[in-house]
């Protein structure tokens, strides 16, 4: 049907999704076309009677500490701040050569003395802060799930190794019992065979005999006969 | 600067944990809303918004850049919404006492305009009954378009179908609803005869 086929044009325009194009060709159509006219206005009644499902105000997700940032990260970054601070309000310089940071104060010699002792002490209290926090806090998760692979892997290989092994040892076994088991019921058969051989050969002898003394009344009888 | 979702995806991948954090907080009351709005439950939403973000949580270093990382997250939310109904299917999704047995709510004589309902506080009651009473695959599709404004690209991408499958299901849903608001007496979503071209 005609309409059918401006469907999803409607449906575009609706929601203000429409390319000009697309709008353009249903907006012809709805020109001559009194059914989508109503349509399209039915369903824009229809969406504003759909905002009134009100929804209570959430409350936020509260998540395990372990998805939440590293606390001696925010530890680390006091420190900096700290130090920085002090540096700046005693009008020093912080460098970095060959890896290590020092510092250099401007105060007067007797000050700077007591301040950089000061300062010592409290580097030395944050560093020990934060060594014990880095003992204590879980991984980054990506570091921690390519570990986890790792032992995991090393896991299924030895896995493995051990069933290959099991596996050649159990055939290797199989093979020789195999054998084994084929010399004894070999034996076995050849026993059976010679019991009913001899059985056989018995039973024949017997059957004969039986015979001859069947065929001697027989005869005995046949001469009384006449 | 703020960062975009996939620049945050990005250093989550590459070790830094906070950057999901920021997900979260950007995202858990939109993903919050389309859960409750599927379910109905406020308790039960918080609870499987929360399963759907340790999900993505567990299924993020995996995450493939081509597509959006909210199209994916809303794909976990309506696979956690799918499984609930799965496990609950039979029992009530929403508070649907006032339907009567042929899953209609019962007419009550009177045409109250849909302001006069939104006064007396029963439009929202109304209409949460009557998209609970859609299909699944229609209620998906009205509650991500209708209640999170998402493009029907997002939304195909989401439920994984074709856009013109996402657009089938909404019209029949708009469809639907209009229906069911109608036999409530809702004034304005008064239907007109179906197009007979």
């Amino acid at each position: 049907m005609e309409c059918d086929a401006f469907r999803e044009d409607l449906l575009d325009v609706l929601y203000g999704e429409a390319d000009p194009a697309t709008a353009h060709r249903f907006n012809e159509h709805q020109a001559e076309c009194a059914a989508c006219r109503e349509e399209i206005a039915s369903f824009r009644r229809l969406r504003h009677d759909l905002d009134g499902w009100a929804v209570a105000p959430k409350r936020r997700l509260a998540f395990p500490a372990r998805l939440r940032p590293a606390r001696w990260l925010a530890a680390a970054a006091g420190l900096v701040a700290a130090i920085g601070g002090a540096t700046v309000l005693a009008k020093g310089e912080i460098r970095y050569p060959s890896g290590q940071v020092l510092l250099r104060l401007a105060a007067p010699a007797e000050d700077a003395a007591e301040l950089r002792r000061l300062l010592a002490e409290q580097q030395a209290r944050h560093e020990q802060a934060i060594a014990d926090l880095k003992a204590t806090a879980v991984r980054p998760a990506a570091a921690q799930a390519s570990l986890d692979q790792e032992a995991l892997l090393a896991e299924v290989r030895r896995l493995l190794k051990e069933s290959e092994t099991r596996q050649a040892a159990a055939f290797a076994a199989g093979l020789s019992g195999l054998e084994e088991r084929s010399q004894a019921q070999r034996r076995v058969d050849m026993a059976q065979m010679s019991a009913g051989l001899s059985y056989l050969e018995g039973k024949t002898g017997l059957q004969t005999a039986r015979t001859t003394e069947l065929m001697g009344k027989v005869l005995l009888a046949s001469q009384g006969g006449r | 600067m703020r960062l975009s979702d996939e620049e945050l995806v990005e250093a989550f991948q590459q070790g830094d944990s906070s950057a999901f954090d920021q997900l979260v907080s950007r995202w858990d009351r939109k993903i919050q809303g389309a859960i409750y709005r599927m379910v109905g439950s406020g308790e039960e939403a918080r609870d499987l918004c929360q399963e759907a973000f340790l999900k993505a949580y567990r299924g993020l270093s995996g995450f493939k850049k081509e597509a959006r990382f909210s199209s994916w997250l809303y794909q976990i939310a309506v696979n956690v919404c799918r499984d609930r109904m799965r496990r609950q299917r039979g029992k009530t999704v929403v508070s649907l006492d006032e339907l009567t047995n042929a899953g209609e709510l019962p007419f009550k004589g009177t045409a109250p305009s849909a302001l006069e309902l939104m006064e007396a506080g029963d439009l929202s009651r109304t209409v949460a009954a009557a998209v609970a009473s859609l299909p699944d695959e229609q209620r998906e599709v009205i509650v991500l378009k209708e209640y999170q404004d998402l493009t029907f690209l997002e939304i195909a991408e989401a439920l994984d179908v074709p856009v013109s499958t996402v657009k089938t299901r909404l019209y029949r849903g708009l469809t639907q609803l209009r229906q069911r608001l109608t036999r409530q007496g809702i004034r304005s979503a008064t239907p007109i005869p179906a197009p007979t071209h």
